[in-house]
């Protein structure tokens, strides 16, 4: 398979190096010098001694004035957030570039079917042109845990409330001892009796419309009777009476159970008060139905401790699917179409052309999306930077993201961001090495 | 195998010439001192202020210009001064002038030599502040920075109709405080906002609540960290903070993902704010400048942080922007001796938004009662202290501080938890 | 083409291909990739929405809200980013520092490629694995050394300055991509050439450069898109002459995200290197392939 080069210009030339050139003195040196010595120049002064200098500097305390060894690596392995960093950077490479390359994959050859790839191209690429600060700003607005604010919280609320509608007074409280945490009345009750639900923690506006002021419910025989009602005004009040400017709740259902069986129940009038009939004996118990205080959906908390780093992943993935998905794509059109003919006159089904012939022909671009991934969620740092707030930093962290915090946020540690950047290079090693041989495969 | 090649010896000569390039970096000649005739150049500046705080401070150094038509200044603002200006100091081009966001900032560059002193300022900085604002200013008995802008966090922001709702008056006690917020829950308000995605907003809280719980001296030892975090003063004010954290169905939304504007802009609405009141400084209004409708006195009004146990009702905590030298040249010298008059105070003090340290400063010039209130309470405060966090070693009062308060608001039960982490934290932090 | 000796998989005969069913099959599919696009495109929306709300309502609720408001919109927010001189000065900055970045980097790639592809020199294949190699390494790591280098050669705070940073990383990379390009030139075409006299660099010139344009076209639009989003160098490395990402992070005003400052110049700003892409879809798909693939 290696000798397959799906979508180079010039397949057919097998590669060796030129002839060698007559030898002289210009050839050797002078004339690739020429060609190579500017690029050179610049890597040498802005990448080559820049990390030989971090290297050294990594050696040095964080001042830069005393030579401390290898202290710096020291603290480095026995700081809580560095082991964080560590875990989430293997997260991160084990999630983000076989993701980024499948998903890719699946969509560039999906997308090879439709009449309007090219917009669809230009939709997945659209990230791409949107700096990674304005990224960071896009989805830390959706991933806002205020339903009314974060996009993906709102989605789920309404998918929520279908299920499970919040209550009309979902911030309402128990007023006073009457009541239950559960708004159920704590002490059994008997015909001839009144209850007193009293509620708080209900807004003015919150009221349901048409409420009038709530009246003290008077006992009557074989019937229990009582008032639901607004427990409050301004100052507080007394709790558990009911005072005059204090309005009733009307049209909230209240069961009578006994045994814990529902024996009945009623809605409340426009002042709060409701009556159950033919009621005999004691030992009733009742509540105020349960869906009325329902708590709305909060909202889940994306960018908090446990979910932050997923998060990010899948803001990163929203970037990089689109560049995957381009190239893969490119590959794709470079396909032999008579190969993929052969195979279907043959009789293959879509999903088996996929697997034997598709995939193995973009073995060689699907390698070379995977590696440069692999390398760029190594460096990743900007998205970090942009989506975590402040109380997640010490969970979001990564190698790259910890190293630019240590020595430039304020922190002045120096020799310690040299370490970890040191560290992350001795990281890229097995890159390099797989570089090498893969050049070395090819000579 | 195959000779060095020139390329290699290239890269070799290259990357030598360089390291010996910056690691022996020729120290530079201090300037002529100043004379106090016509000073020109040009002096650079790094401040955080951006947006209308930018326009205002520019409107300072255009009565700097009219003074000093010869100096020109180059004013560039960044939202983190202690990140863009370690890199310039590593780089060995800080700006002549930077305004720091603490004090803390500038003893951890005063000790590694990057400020210069002021020495040349002192009559003017003694003559327009008061001795606690020039001690602030001094690092081992060296005057090295001037307080432009000051600010008053001893201050609860609240809502007017969500109290006029409830029925409750600003309470004047740490007691009645929780009082009126269980009043204000029980009237269908929330009653706390807390801006706990970044940190300082919890570290304040805590330093309001440890000068009237423990006293100033204990405050000042507690900075000094002449006494641990595992003391019995700051477990007892982590008790009384515990009161507001665990009142959970009382603070709006998920605090720690909120940050510090959005604790406002939750305050500050003329209808549905919610939540009724948030803990921080005189410069809440501006946060919700342009964000929010509500108007001051209308829909928001302010009261001063409680008292504890009856102590520290017109204590003042509070912190300010503090003007250091990084590149002496007379330019920069007329302009730092500038921005220490009250002239130059009163420029930005009209304009609003702004609480001068400047005790020369004249309180009319305030555009309206609330600044003029919390301006006000910050020079006449019977015992003022700097935010103690601000005063920290960065490491700590800056980053670590944070993270352990923003675990306590998780879990308020684990006081003794925190206080031990905290203790630890400020251990390796003043160790640096 | 290409790809003649692929490993024909056994597969059964005996099945007609679908034709019916596979017209069928296609409803789903353009379904489903309409409801990826939705999904890329929405968070994107939720920033040009909010671009064109007054501040205090885009404060207030979900920007999906405008939807039932659309009287809200206003191109306030635009207006007042032209009417702000940081801005457009930055933006200026940015156009200068994209076109020489752009520039710069794909001409010294391109000879540096050339060397590495086609002239046989002591220490190449060492010298190639070596440029690879440097692909890895963070532009932080840089930021100290080059600030202090930069003051001292008084390159602080210039386009210059800035264009070197971004075509020196930008170097490796390219020099990757064009050097797997040009190798594979065929070796007659640049035989023949040879013997018709031409010298290294007319060979180059007239034979290596216009072949390798769509390589060049891929990169210099990738290079485009970096440079143009750039924030960290730019930030670090000027001071008046800042490009438009830290120019907007400057204009934050202290406490909290002014998406009304962000959101328009974000969205303004997205809308140069996007439609680059678009215009060049094609060129740049072709030349990145070419060269990364082998």
């Amino acid at each position: 398979m290696t000798s397959t080069s799906v979508g180079a210009e010039f397949p057919d030339v097998v590669r060796t190096p030129p002839a060698p050139p007559p030898v002289s003195p210009f050839r050797q040196v002078l004339l690739p010098f020429s060609f190579f010595g500017p690029a050179l120049l610049l890597l040498s002064v802005f990448l080559i001694y820049p990390a030989i200098a971090t290297v050294i500097r990594a050696l040095f305390d964080d001042r830069g004035k005393k030579f401390v060894w290898l202290d710096n690596f020291d603290r480095m392995f026995s700081d809580d957030i560095i082991y964080t960093a560590i875990k989430n950077n293997v997260i991160w490479i084990a999630i983000a570039p076989l993701t980024v390359t499948l998903l890719g994959l699946v969509l560039a050859v999906l997308n090879e079917r439709i009449s309007w790839a090219s917009a669809f191209k230009v939709v997945l690429f659209l990230p791409l042109a949107i700096s990674l600060f304005a990224v960071g700003v896009i989805w830390r607005i959706v991933y806002q845990q205020d339903p009314d604010q974060g996009l993906l919280n709102a989605g789920i609320t309404v998918a929520h409330d279908v299920f499970t509608p919040p209550g009309v007074l979902h911030n309402a409280l128990p007023s006073g001892n009457a009541l239950s945490n559960r708004f159920v009345l704590k002490q059994p009750i008997a015909a001839g009796d009144t209850a007193k639900l009293a509620l708080t923690g209900i807004l003015p506006e919150d009221v349901p419309s048409g409420a009038k002021q709530a009246v003290d419910p008077k006992p009557e025989s074989g019937k229990i009777t009582g008032v639901v009602w607004r427990d409050f005004k301004p100052g507080g009040g007394k709790i558990g009476v009911v005072e005059k400017g204090e309005l009733g709740i009307p049209g909230a259902s209240i069961d009578l159970l006994k045994d814990g069986k529902k024996v009945g129940s009623a809605k409340t009038d426009d002042g709060g008060g409701f009556t159950f009939d033919g009621v005999s004996g004691s030992g009733y118990t009742m509540q105020i139905a349960p869906a009325t205080f329902r708590a709305p959906f909060g909202g889940v908390e994306w960018l908090g401790a446990s979910l932050v780093v997923p998060a990010i992943i899948i803001a990163f993935l929203w970037t990089a699917v689109g560049f995957a998905m381009v190239v893969i794509g490119a590959g794709l059109a470079a396909i032999s179409r008579d190969v993929l003919e052969a195979a279907r006159t043959d009789g293959a089904s879509e999903f088996q052309i996929f697997r034997r012939v598709t995939v193995p022909l973009l073995m060689p671009v699907l390698t070379v999306v995977f590696v440069t991934q692999m390398i760029g969620v190594l460096k990743v740092f900007d998205i970090i930077y942009a989506i975590a707030p402040g109380s997640v930093r010490n969970d979001a962290t990564t190698l790259a993201f910890e190293m630019w915090r240590r020595s430039f946020s304020g922190q002045n540690q120096f020799g310690f961001g040299a370490a970890i950047a040191s560290f992350l290079m001795l990281l890229f090693l097995p890159y390099l090495i797989y570089q090498v041989r893969s050049q070395r495969k090819n000579a | 195998m195959r000779k060095v090649t020139l390329g290699f010896a290239v890269v070799v000569v290259l990357v030598g010439a360089l390291v010996v390039a910056s690691y022996g970096g020729a120290a530079k000649k201090a300037p002529a001192s100043p004379s106090h005739a016509k000073v020109s150049g040009t002096v650079t500046m790094l401040a955080v202020w951006t947006g209308a705080e930018g326009d205002s401070f520019k409107a300072v150094l255009a009565g700097f210009k009219k003074k000093n038509p010869n100096i020109t200044v180059k004013y560039k603002s960044a939202t983190d001064p202690a990140a863009a200006l370690s890199t310039a100091i590593q780089g060995g081009n800080p700006p002549n002038l930077a305004a720091l966001p603490n004090p803390g900032l500038m003893k951890d560059f005063a000790g590694r030599g990057a400020v210069k002193p002021i020495t040349f300022a002192k009559g003017t900085v003694a003559k327009n502040y008061s001795s606690d604002w020039v001690k602030f200013g001094t690092v081992n008995g060296k005057l090295y920075g001037v307080f432009f802008k000051g600010a008053n966090k001893s201050t609860v922001w609240y809502n007017v109709h969500s109290f006029k709702n409830a029925g409750v008056k600003p309470p004047k006690s740490w007691s009645s405080l929780l009082t009126t917020a269980k009043t204000l829950r029980a009237s269908g308000a929330t009653a706390y906002s807390i801006g706990g995605a970044d940190g300082w907003t919890l570290t304040d809280l805590f330093e309001n609540l440890y000068i009237r719980n423990a006293g100033p001296a204990k405050y000042d030892l507690l900075s000094d960290h002449k006494i641990p975090w595992t003391d019995a003063s700051v477990k007892s004010t982590l008790k009384l903070m515990a009161q507001v954290f665990s009142d959970t169905s009382n603070i709006a939304g998920n605090p720690l993902q909120t940050d510090f504007p959005t604790s406002v802009t939750n305050v500050f609405q003329p209808s549905k704010p919610k939540a009724a009141m948030v803990f921080e400084g005189d410069f809440v209004p501006s946060a919700a400048a342009g964000q929010t409708k509500a108007k001051p006195k209308k829909d928001y009004n302010v009261f001063p942080f409680p008292s504890v146990n009856g102590k520290g009702g017109d204590y003042v905590v509070g912190g300010g922007d503090v003007v250091c030298l990084f590149k002496d040249t007379p330019a920069a010298r007329a302009l730092i001796t500038y921005l220490a008059s009250p002239g130059a105070a009163e420029i930005w003090a009209k304009r609003g938004g702004f609480s001068s340290p400047n005790k020369n400063v004249n309180p009319s010039v305030y555009p309206d009662d609330i600044t003029r209130t919390t301006a006000s309470a910050l020079a006449k405060a019977s015992t003022f202290r700097f935010d103690m966090s601000d005063l920290a070693p960065q490491a700590f009062g800056s980053q670590d501080e944070f993270s352990d308060l923003q675990a306590f608001l998780k879990n308020p039960k684990n006081i003794n938890g925190i206080a031990a982490k905290l203790e630890k934290d400020a251990k390796a932090g003043y160790k640096k | 083409m290409a790809v003649a000796e692929v490993r024909q998989p056994a597969l059964r005969s005996d099945v007609t291909p679908m034709t019916i069913g596979q017209r069928f099959a296609k409803v789903p599919l353009n379904v489903f990739l309409l409801v990826v696009a939705l999904l890329w495109v929405l968070p994107a929306a939720g920033l040009f929405v909010t671009s064109v709300l007054p501040k205090d309502i885009a404060n207030a609720s979900g920007w999906w809200n405008v939807f039932s408001k659309p009287s809200e919109v206003t191109f306030e927010n635009y207006r007042n980013m032209f009417n702000n001189d940081t801005i457009t000065h930055a933006l200026w900055v940015t156009a200068q520092v994209t076109l020489g970045a752009t520039v710069l980097p794909v001409l010294l790639a391109s000879f540096a490629a050339y060397a590495l592809a086609w002239i046989d020199f002591p220490g190449r294949d060492i010298a190639f694995v070596g440029v690879v190699g440097l692909m890895v390494v963070p532009i932080q790591m840089a930021l100290i050394p080059i600030f202090s280098l930069y003051n001292k050669l008084n390159l602080f705070d210039t386009i210059p300055g800035l264009v070197l940073f971004h075509t020196a990383f930008a170097l490796p990379f390219a020099i990757f991509l064009l050097r797997n390009f040009f190798a594979g030139i065929p070796k007659d075409l640049m035989e023949a050439a040879r013997i018709d006299g031409a010298g290294e660099w007319k060979l180059f010139f007239k034979v290596v450069l216009p072949l390798g344009l769509p390589a060049i076209a891929a990169l210099g639009i990738f290079q485009v898109l970096f440079v143009w989003n750039d924030f960290l160098v730019g930030f670090t490395l000027a001071q008046d002459n800042v490009p438009i990402a830290p120019a907007l992070a400057g204009q934050l005003r202290q406490f909290g995200s002014n998406l009304d400052v962000i959101a328009p110049a974000s969205f303004f700003s997205a809308v140069i290197p996007l439609t680059i892409f678009a215009l060049f879809q094609r060129y740049f798909v072709q030349g990145l392939l070419a060269g990364s693939v082998k």
